[in-house]
């Protein structure tokens, strides 16, 4: 008898154990159901990083911190920059801008919101080079208090873009009394901003729970809970939205439009994003790629639309630009352009001389569909792509050790919104070892637009670098990619191109 | 019996340093841990910094031993994704684990016994070829394609349970059965196996020969004897089983340790994966353990006396 | 190793006949997968992409089993993919028995502390869930399909060495060894004509298991993104990735998903006969 007791009674602990498990969490799954209206449940791919607006570097972390932390000056959705913690503000002069602050305005722990949190909010991000929004913020060299709601910034000399930095993932404003007293861990574990919702819970790799800030300075917050989950699966993030548990999801997989679309009660909501895709070649001496016909063989031989239309399911445009509408220093006349003759591309690759060559092509394992499409496009051509598929951060090992062979293809975004963002790379000290592109030209430009305090002149002068780059191909571009949100009916949607989420600007249709 | 454990637990010493080692060996090959933590930015003197300061400078067996020195004080360094002790991340992820692993091994249970007995008792005949066959299917079909085809019927199509997350006992029960189902097809055939055994044992036979009703004799002598086999495989499968979570936690977007891994070696967040490596083996061993000395305990000598 | 009885009494078992007509069904597709495919497995066709099967409306003929995400045809991908499982399940396999073999020998014949620290390095191997010691290894060195192979083989190796030394053990004390023994024969002669045709059989049946669990195993690390890498095909490969499709285009992910499950039971199933036939003291509760 001794064992058969033995057994017993460990299967029933077992189920003791079991049950207690479920009893002590299902109070808590009251909540994740998307029914009560005044819930919002949005299910993104990944889970935020961390609470710490200033060293989190992708989007996906800041959406959901825009609804805690407020900016100074935040993009509305046409990219006009619009008051929020700044009233007002004016240039000084070449480096110095003044701002004054909104008064009345408190913290979610009571603290009021003063000029002292605006000096030690920015001079931490632009002080502290371990933060990983530090290399977007390093041009304000000091904070100057001049009275509690007013300050004056102070940049390392002519800084266009001063707005478009405050107005960017990391310039949430922090708390200083709040963290002085209890530590920046503390902060972390039960942050404090001054936006609309405030932190409820996180439980990591699971769910961020956000509740209503009901001294919000602003209008009065629309939701009571708004949930962030995080499902990494697409198809359970898409199973999720069909069953209803929650309302909003993003990254939808292409081929799943159709399918939710015609899914009662749900709809798919699209919008261009900043991110565009695009090939890197590189120019050093020796590699095929340096012949510029050869660049062009590749621009030719690649049908950029029939991509969009066949694997990115109509989610993307076309583009000879990376600066795509609604940033600083667009060119519209290279936007929905693109060129594909196959013919040509074949035939540039034999006065070139270099029919056969071996391109060697690394991507990111998010991009492979779109990589090997490219692949026997350029071998349809006459190369001989070979491809390299590594898992993202063996890829961003790569990327950072600037490592690549002929190619690599990548998604860039630009969070500034300003083409400088974007040029960067092709500045001659950048370019070393990465594409080794050198157009003293180009160079010229690029310098110039840095400092450049006359929009005017300053947008004309990245609307002749993007005429250059787009004959020297130092990068051939996709096409502009798009968001692909799925959403329940019970919600009004509009998604932006920076790919945050205002919990405000989603609205319940029931009211 | 007391020698035994001791021994036991001597041997779990050389064990975990050789763990310690592997996982050294493992973080010493991953590439750039200073290229990954430093934005692009940085400078050749940022790097320099960093190494120096993260101490790979230094010969190899030196930086073992600090690692080792460290390990044992439960310093496994920090997680540069969440910027915090990585010991206590990967801790506040066993509970939601151990919920999945015990629902699945409960369910692995439940399923084998009574079709392995059924199996057993009907030897050779349809059903015991069809339990066979839906077992095995069970053990052959790759876990992640059974998770997503179960969302699709039973939540979407059905709208009976839930589709991801934790939280109460419905939550569990999808990602249980996906994780359970391949131990379960492994207990069903080893309990048709011991049972097979038993029933030709002298002592059944002569039962049966006496009359009594087959239902009886399966239940008052050889199911108790069948569980043994099961008793001694639920401890050593707890280690299939936690593999198995990787797989299924990423699946049902389950918060445990099994998507924190996943993320962690996606993101080569090495400090993570120490740890968890460490605190998996540490139960492992445990668990063999215990198994160990339970198997011990049901050592036939003792049954039949 | 089979002879013509052996295989009379295979085919009395319904299951064990079953494997064995799978597996050599597998095995025929790898070997004339040029022959038997119906297209290029890597030609893109992204204006062809996610045709249903030909039985299907919209199928088309050349496209018997329907088409994928980038327009390749599914059939010939399949067949193809055949060599890849087989080359990853067998090569891992070979890997691994090496490993576990020679280990176990070494262990099992000269015992002491040669055995006392292999035995160790076992338990901390087996401490660890081999597709996260094969997960973290992949991530951090360069993909393919030799590097897949191996790091597969390395962490399975343990049931190997184990069942081989207690054989080892045991045969040491059989008269035949210690006649060998002390007619004066040397250690590798000991070795390779007497005990190790004599673990043969348990080699053969945990590696029938080992490959239903490599197979098993390739897919699930292409499902966390880390598996056999383009232009390879793979069935975990093309399960994975159709894995968007199961919902909107089914045979994407369906039909490798069926060439997983069925290979994988063929082995489970042979390898059952095998064990029963070979070797009925081991169980597979290693794998």
């Amino acid at each position: 008898m001794k064992t058969k007791s033995w057994i017993t009674s460990g299967l029933l602990l077992l189920v003791v154990a079991i049950v207690l498990a479920g009893c002590g969490s299902s109070k808590e799954s009251s909540t994740d159901s998307a029914t009560n209206s005044k819930t919002l449940t949005i299910g993104n791919a990944t889970d935020i990083e961390s609470f710490d607006p200033h060293n989190n570097n992708n989007t996906s972390s800041e959406a959901v911190l825009v609804n805690m932390f407020d900016y100074l000056v935040k993009n509305d959705n046409e990219q006009k920059k619009v008051p929020v913690l700044a009233t007002s503000w004016e240039q000084v002069n070449d480096t110095t801008w003044r701002f004054k602050l909104r008064e009345g305005v408190t913290f979610h722990n009571g603290d009021p919101f003063t000029a002292a949190d605006v000096k030690y909010t920015i001079d931490r991000v632009a002080k502290d080079s371990a933060l990983k929004q530090n290399s977007y913020f390093k041009s304000i060299k000091e904070v100057k208090v001049v009275d509690d709601y007013t300050i004056d910034m102070i940049t390392d000399g002519p800084d266009p873009l001063l707005l478009n930095r405050l107005s960017k993932m990391g310039a949430g404003i922090l708390p200083s009394k709040y963290i002085k007293e209890k530590g920046i861990d503390a902060f972390l574990k039960s942050p404090v901003g001054t936006g609309p919702y405030k932190f409820s819970k996180w439980t990591k790799d699971d769910r961020v729970e956000l509740v209503k800030n009901d001294k919000y300075f602003g209008e009065a917050p629309k939701w009571d809970t708004v949930v962030f989950r995080s499902i990494p699966e697409a198809s359970t993030r898409v199973s999720e939205l069909l069953a209803g548990g929650i309302d909003i999801a993003s990254g939808i997989p292409s081929t799943d439009v159709e399918r939710i679309q015609s899914e009662e009660g749900k709809q798919i909501v699209k919008a261009p994003i900043q991110r565009v895709l695009q090939l890197i070649l590189r120019e050093t001496e020796g590699t095929v790629t340096a012949d510029p016909k050869v660049r062009e063989a590749i621009d030719f031989a690649i049908d950029k639309q029939g991509i969009v239309d066949s694997i990115a399911g109509g989610a993307g445009i076309v583009t000879r630009t990376s600066v795509t509408p609604g940033n600083f220093g667009a060119d519209p006349s290279l936007y929905k352009q693109t060129l594909y003759d196959p013919a040509k591309a074949k035939q540039l690759l034999q006065e070139s001389g270099h029919a056969g060559a071996e391109l060697n092509m690394t991507v990111s394992s998010q991009y492979k569909e779109y990589a090997e499409v490219v692949a026997a496009m350029l071998n349809e051509a006459g190369f001989k792509a070979n491809l390299e598929v590594l898992e993202p951060s063996a890829f961003s090992e790569r990327y950072s050790s600037k490592s690549f062979k002929e190619i690599f293809m990548i998604g860039i975004g630009n969070s500034l919104f300003d083409a400088s963002n974007n040029y960067n790379r092709y500045l001659k000290t950048e370019a070393a070892g990465e594409t080794d592109y050198n157009n003293p030209k180009v160079e010229k430009l690029l310098q110039d637009a840095l400092v450049n305090m006359d929009p005017a002149s300053r947008e004309k002068q990245y609307q002749e670098v993007q005429q250059i780059l787009a004959e020297d191909r130092p990068a051939v571009y996709l096409f502009q990619m798009e968001g692909i949100y799925g959403a329940d009916n019970r919600v009004k949607f509009t998604p932006r191109s920076d790919e945050m989420f205002y919990a405000d600007d989603i609205t319940s249709v029931n009211g | 019996m007391k020698g035994y454990i001791i021994k036991s637990l001597l041997q779990v010493i050389p064990v975990l340093l050789l763990v310690s080692l592997i996982v050294f060996i493992l973080v010493r090959v991953t590439g750039d841990p200073v290229a990954l933590m430093l934005p692009e930015t940085a400078t050749a003197e940022d790097r320099a910094v960093l190494t120096e300061a993260l101490g790979l400078d230094q010969p190899l067996y030196k930086q073992y031993i600090t690692f080792l020195g460290s390990a044992l004080q439960g310093d496994f360094g920090t997680s540069f994704r969440y910027g915090e002790s990585a010991l206590p991340l990967v801790l506040e992820r066993l509970p939601a684990s151990f919920e999945l692993a015990v629902a699945a091994m409960i369910f692995a249970i439940i399923m084998a016994i009574p079709l392995g007995i059924l199996s057993a008792v009907k030897r050779n005949t349809f059903t015991d070829l069809l339990i066979s066959g839906i077992s095995v299917i069970g053990k052959a079909m790759p876990n992640f394609w059974m998770g997503i085809m179960l969302i699709l019927f039973f939540s979407v199509m059905l709208g009976a349970l839930p589709v991801s997350g934790r939280g109460g006992i419905e939550h569990l029960l999808l990602p249980a059965f996906t994780l359970g189902i391949g131990i379960g097809a492994q207990m069903t055939r080893l309990v048709r196996s011991s049972m097979l055994e038993i029933l030709n044992q002298d002592y059944i036979l002569t039962a049966k020969s006496k009359g009594l009703r087959p239902f009886i004799i399966i239940m008052k002598h050889a199911f108790r004897n069948g569980l043994i086999p099961v008793v001694t495989i639920v401890g050593l499968q707890f280690t299939s089983l936690i593999g198995g979570t990787l797989i299924t936690e990423t699946v049902f977007a389950w918060p445990g340790l099994g998507q924190l891994l996943v993320t962690a070696v996606n993101t080569h967040d090495m400090a993570i994966v120490q740890a968890s490596v460490f605190v998996i083996a540490l139960i492992v061993i445990i668990g063999n353990l215990l198994t160990d000395i339970s198997y011990r305990l049901l050592d036939p000598r003792i049954r039949y006396s | 190793m089979p002879d013509q009885g052996m295989i009379r009494q295979l085919l009395k078992s319904k299951t064990g006949t079953l494997g064995l007509l799978i597996i050599v069904a597998v095995i025929l597709c790898a070997l004339f997968a040029p022959w038997l495919a119906s297209h290029d497995p890597a030609s893109v066709a992204p204006l062809k992409r996610l045709k249903p099967p030909v039985w299907l409306d919209g199928g088309e003929s050349t496209y018997w089993l329907g088409t994928d995400n980038l327009g390749r045809d599914i059939w010939s991908r399949i067949v193809y993919g055949a060599r890849v499982s087989l080359i990853v399940g067998v090569g891992a396999v070979l890997v691994s028995g090496m490993i576990g073999a020679v280990l176990g020998l070494l262990s099992g014949y000269y015992g002491k502390w040669i055995n006392a620290i292999i035995m160790r390095v076992a338990d901390s191997f087996l401490a660890i869930p081999s597709i996260l010691l094969a997960l973290v290894v992949l991530a951090v060195t360069q993909p393919g399909l030799i590097t897949l192979i191996i790091v597969i083989g390395l962490t399975n190796w343990v049931s190997y060495a184990r069942v081989i030394r207690s054989e080892v053990l045991s045969l040491k004390e059989r008269d035949f060894v210690k006649a060998a023994q002390s007619a004066g024969a040397g250690q590798g002669r000991l070795i390779f004509h007497h005990i190790l045709p004599n673990v043969m059989s348990s080699l053969i049946v945990i590696s029938s298991m080992n490959v239903a669990t490599t197979i098993l195993m390739e897919a699930s690390l292409s499902f966390l993104g880390l598996g056999i890498k383009p232009p390879d095909v793979s069935w975990g490969g093309m399960l994975s990735d159709g894995r968007q499709y199961i919902a909107t285009s089914w045979w994407v992910a369906t039909f490798p998903g069926l060439a997983i499950t069925f290979t994988v039971l063929g082995v489970i199933f042979l390898g059952d006969w095998l064990r029963d036939k070979l070797d009925p003291r081991i169980t597979n509760d290693q794998s």
